[in-house]
């Protein structure tokens, strides 16, 4: 008798362990776990409803189906406390609407991993992709699902052309815009700046004048870093792009983003000497880990508010690594506009994530409507606030029909500038294919950051990576 | 809490029916000897259903329930009426005919997105292959036995991959099909038929040899399930390119791309390592230990006396010659190479040093535990640990990682003339101590304390002299001002590599010192004994007694370390991940197939991975049990 209690006993603990393991929902390998719970009934719902094929053509709406019950899950990059758990808010309220159940999970290294799932036959229910090359990379190879007609009527509806376009992959619309940022950015301590007596630059010309100036005064102007774990190198890329689509110009930056212009051209050269000549220059930049390619990219959020540095050109999003209870606009941390060559010239530097589906059935749908909506927009901005206790939330939407009360003014003049610009490219590198715009143009930009390699020997290598 | 009991309802019915189906089979072929009908008919009916069931839990076939159900009745039927008769024929009939039901059900039901197409040359070919195979087969073991069965068996199973394996699936008839599955069915169910009624003799061998198998066949199981399978796909796919859902076969092209893509070994600035200060280093060391070996050779009548001190000599000039070489060729390879050398070296050579010296010292157990430490914490937690004992800050901030922090306030009194006169004073009077302790040891005529005391105090004579001269430590002097100048350790290639292997050693060493501690408590007394009689000194005792001992211990700790460092990949993956010329195979892997999508590629790289450790794993086993044999 004893022996058998031994062994139930033991039964019991095992059991614990794996549903403690199981129902935890932060970290990566919690991930993984969800996802392969979810992953059977993916494939009996997907041969049981309809062939996977007609996936295009369906047109499911809530008020059909009793979904009660049912389960949806989301995977994203997104994993902080504030974001994530902002996605959740949001989508629990859709959840308390419809009587879905709706998990997210976020990974920071969500592009390894949705590549390992996807590939594996274990995707989740919806990604969200940062990157519109990723996404069409995986609707080519039918991994993900082109939208229903009324999903694709509620994006077309509520968002600005320029962002449907970036879900759409070859005359069909899989994403939809889930998250906007702006990366042409300026961020500065304001009472300190003008107490210096510094002026904001309209052009180019003028913020390297700057940078002059304030090296000349003893102060250090840049804080940058390039670290981010497996995605080292991507502020750097950020910084090509900005500069490409204001000395070259929307057209050359696109065909640069499709390889018609080479990495190794002179021009795409001469930009990334322009900036490394800027990095290099001693005492140009404060890098917090001793030097540019060591420090990670979130780690400048003190330094600026300590006046080590006085300039951080970085995306909206910096917003959420500013230290706790840093005062921001015009009495704090402020914003301007990275430059543009001449003083009208504003091109917009975006990013953003885009959401899309790998299951077609009602539920899923009815998730990836409500992601267009501008109700999702504003709860989840609402949430992201509350949870960063007031400051900045990090979360921008460009939803046209959102109600902008819910942002605060200088989080409102960034979706201004979103929605207004004149010319609106994604972030290049998010574009091209994975071996180039998460692989080589990081690894090789670092590279040439850190002095290892010449321009001219990464952007050759870069070329030789294009797929 | 729902999803607790869920998990605890399906843990205990999995081991519930494991227990059954064990359980069941060893009373199955109890039943064998004595009730041969009955247990011809349950194996009939379970054969079927594993055949059937195998096809239902992969989605093949539509009605599973209903299909899988019959089936098993056709099977059981057939067991039964192949046990009533011994007639040869009727055998012969019965399996056949239960073959060509089955194949019937197995042919109707597949779904369409399987039903294979018809290539004709392919299943000619496939067929006359096989048959000629087995019946070579056949002949060669027993020329004059039946041809029946090698005919129906190995036909069968060219049938089976001439008409279902190789052609497009998705294309085919529903007839086809069926005919398909008949043929491969009658053939199969004929050859079923071609047993003899066993006699009572053969029923009990059936009961007593297939006991081993029930054992066995969960292990066996298992194993192809996570490891030989997996391992086959990865060889295949390393043969294939292009995206996950489209990929080609394109032969050895990845193993070519590999070999020649320039970043996986560069031999760009080989000739550096003539005019590295390391290399010089390393040569003068070398020669020394050379000459000291000679030298004590000479007065044991040896050509190379090896003892500590030339051993040490040589061995550290041979590692300053080998980092000199790393550092010159890069690329992951080199890298690799790197990662394998240093730690197995460090790590073996710490590892024995500790145990040799804590051995049957007081306190021996609490030094060791605290050196076994590190072993508990994982790679990637070590990683982490590491990155922020080699963090570096801006010369105008604090320095927050631990080995900066000392680098850098070495720099600062290296420029205070007060911590100078200090730091002097106080170095000169441990020298001073050291001299007297020498001086002592030499009228003692304790040579090795005389000499310890000598090497100990030339690095602190060097520091006093770094001090006093061009100064120590991590500092700049710029317009009259010192600042920090910290050491970027992860970034400044190529050492960075070599700061990473630290973390390795760090956790390594542990796992060495235990190891060859109990190897070097396993040397027999008497044998040392024996040679303190004869007058052996301590040294003597160890390099002649004690390392030839444990010398296989030394070899298994040592291809044990060869095949966790070939593997790493967390550390490099969470300090720079591959980054500033630190890239190793296992990462590059990792980035080719899961970042990059290049599934041919990564598993070109993890076969690569795998035939190198294939040979130093073999290695290491047969170690382990000539060390069983021999204990």
């Amino acid at each position: 008798m004893k022996r058998l209690r031994n062994v139930v006993m033991l039964l019991l603990a095992f059991a614990l362990l794996a549903a403690a393991c199981s129902s935890s929902d932060d970290g990566g390998e919690a991930t993984d776990t969800t996802a392969t719970t979810a992953a059977p009934t993916t494939t009996a719902a997907t041969e049981t409803t309809t062939p996977p094929d007609t996936g295009g053509d369906t047109t499911t709406t809530a008020g059909e189906v009793d979904l009660t019950g049912r389960s949806v899950t989301v995977f994203g990059p997104e994993s902080s406390d504030e974001e994530a758990g902002a996605i959740q808010d949001a989508l629990n309220v859709l959840a308390a609407d419809t009587g879905l159940r709706i998990i997210y999970t976020g990974a920071r290294d969500f592009s390894d991993q949705i590549n390992a799932q996807a590939a594996g036959g274990n995707p989740p229910d919806i990604a969200i992709f940062p990157q519109p090359g990723k996404l069409a990379d995986f609707a080519r190879q039918e991994f993900i699902l082109p939208l229903p007609d009324d999903v694709t009527a509620t994006v077309n509806d509520q968002w600005p052309e320029a962002f449907v376009a970036f879900g759409n992959v070859d005359g069909a619309q899989y994403g939809v815009p889930n998250k906007a940022d702006i990366k042409s950015l300026v961020w500065y301590d304001k009472p300190s700046f003008d107490a210096a007596g510094y002026t904001v630059p309209t052009t180019l010309d003028e913020l390297w004048a700057l940078t002059a100036q304030i090296r000349d005064d003893g102060g250090t102007p840049w804080c940058i870093g390039i670290e981010s774990g497996p995605a080292t190198g991507w502020t750097f890329t950020d910084w090509v792009e900005d500069i490409m689509l204001r000395v070259e110009g929307p057209d050359f930056y696109d065909q640069w983003v499709s390889n018609e212009i080479k990495f190794s051209d002179d021009r795409v050269k001469a930009i990334w000497n322009t900036i490394l000549d800027e990095w290099n220059i001693p005492g140009n930049v404060f890098a917090a880990g001793g030097s540019i390619a060591a420090t990670p990219f979130g780690d400048n959020g003190q330094p600026l508010v300590d006046g080590d540095c006085v300039l951080h050109r970085q995306a909206s999003f910096y917003s959420a690594f500013l230290p706790e209870g840093t005062v921001t606009g015009p009495e704090g941390i402020d914003v301007f506009f990275f430059p543009g060559d001449t003083a009208d010239n504003k091109p917009v530097l975006g990013g953003g994530t885009l959401a899309a589906s790998f299951k077609d059935a009602p539920e899923v749908w009815v998730v990836m409507d409500f992601f267009a909506t501008a109700e999702y927009a504003e709860i989840r901005q609402a949430a992201q606030t509350e949870r960063k206790d007031g400051s900045l939330s990090g979360f921008l939407s460009a939803n046209t029909q959102q109600d902008l009360s819910v942002y605060q003014p200088i989080e409102q003049s960034f979706i201004t500038l979103l929605t207004e610009a004149s010319v609106l490219r994604f972030d290049g590198s998010d574009l091209m294919p994975a071996a180039v715009g998460a692989g080589s143009f990081w690894t090789e930009g670092t590279s040439a950051v850190n002095g290892d390699k010449s321009v001219d020997d990464a952007t050759a290598a870069i070329d030789a990576s294009w797929p | 809490m729902d999803r607790v009991i869920a998990t605890v309802i399906g843990i205990v019915v999995a081991v519930g029916v494991s227990a059954i189906v064990f359980v069941g089979a060893n009373k199955l072929f109890d039943l064998a000897p004595r009730r041969w009908s009955i247990f011809s008919t349950l194996i009939g009916g379970a054969s079927s259903l594993a055949i059937f069931g195998l096809l239902w839990g992969n989605r093949l076939i539509d009605q599973p329930v209903t299909v899988t159900a019959i089936a098993t009745v056709v099977g059981a039927l057939t067991g039964y009426a192949l046990s009533r008769t011994s007639d040869q024929n009727a055998h012969l009939a019965i399996g056949a005919v239960a073959g060509v039901l089955l194949g019937v059900l197995a042919g109707a039901s597949i779904k369409p997105q399987w039903r294979p197409g018809i290539d004709a040359i392919a299943l000619v070919l496939s067929v006359v292959l096989f048959l000629a195979v087995g019946v070579g087969i056949r002949s060669l073991r027993n020329t004059n036995s039946n041809m029946l069965r090698p005919v129906l068996l190995w036909g069968s199973i060219g049938w089976i991959i001439g008409a279902f394996l190789y052609p497009d699936l998705g294309t085919g008839t529903v007839a086809w099909t069926v005919i398909a599955s008949v043929f491969a069915g009658g053939l199969l169910g004929g050859w079923v038929g071609t047993f003899p009624l066993p006699d009572q003799m053969m029923k009990r061998d059936i009961a007593v040899g297939s006991r081993k198998f029930i054992f066995l066949i969960p292990a066996l199981a298992f194993i192809s399930m996570t490891l030989v399978i997996p391992l086959i796909r990865t060889i295949w796919l390393s043969l294939l390119t292009g995206l996950p859902k489209e990929l080609t076969w394109t032969g050895l092209s990845n193993y070519v791309d590999i070999v020649t893509d320039p970043t996986i070994i560069d031999f760009s600035d080989w000739t550096d390592v003539f005019t590295s200060r390391l290399f010089i280093g390393g040569i003068v060391v070398l020669i020394i230990g050379l000459v000291v070996a000679r030298i004590s050779g000479k007065r044991t009548g040896e050509r190379l006396g090896l003892n500590g001190g030339s051993l040490a000599a040589i061995s550290a000039g041979f590692i300053l010659v080998a980092f000199a070489v790393f550092a010159s060729v890069r690329g992951t390879i080199s890298n690799n190479l790197w990662w394998i050398f240093a730690v197995t070296i460090f790590s073996t050579g710490a590892g024995l040093a500790i145990a040799v010296m804590s051995d049957r010292s007081k306190g021996e157990n609490v030094a060791k535990s605290f050196i076994f430490m590190p072993m508990a914490i994982s790679f990637v937690g070590a990683g982490i640990i590491w990155r922020f004992m080699f963090v570096a800050r801006p010369p105008t901030k604090d320095q927050t990682g631990v080995l900066n922090a000392i680098w850098v306030k070495i720099g600062v009194w290296s420029n205070s003339t007060t911590a100078t006169t200090v730091i002097v004073i106080i170095l000169s009077l441990i020298i001073l101590g050291l001299i007297y302790i020498a001086f002592r040891g030499r009228q003692a005529g304790n040579i090795s304390v005389a000499a310890g005391s000598v090497v100990i105090a030339l690095p602190l004579v060097w520091i006093i002299y770094k001090f006093l001269g061009p100064g120590l430590g991590g500092y700049e002097v710029f317009e009259g001002e010192v600042f920090a100048k910290p050491i970027l350790f992860l970034t400044e290639s190529p050492f960075n590599n070599f700061w990473m292997m630290v973390v390795l050693i760090w956790i390594q060493t542990g796992f060495a010192m235990v190891i060859l501690s109990a190897a070097i408590k396993g040397v027999p007394a008497d044998l040392l004994e024996a040679a303190s009689i004869d007058g052996a000194t301590e040294s003597q005792k160890f390099w002649r007694i004690t390392v030839p001992q444990i010398g296989p211990t030394i070899g298994v700790v040592v291809t044990t370390l060869i095949v966790t460092v070939l593997k790493v990949f967390d550390i490099p993956k969470v300090m720079t991940n591959g980054n500033f010329d630190t890239q190793v195979l296992a990462n590059e892997m990792w980035q080719r197939a899961f970042t990059e999508l290049d599934f041919g590629l990564g598993s070109a790289l993890a076969a690569i991975i795998f035939f190198a450790v294939v040979p130093v794993m073999w290695r290491n086993i047969r170690q382990m049990q000539d060390q069983r044999a021999s204990t």
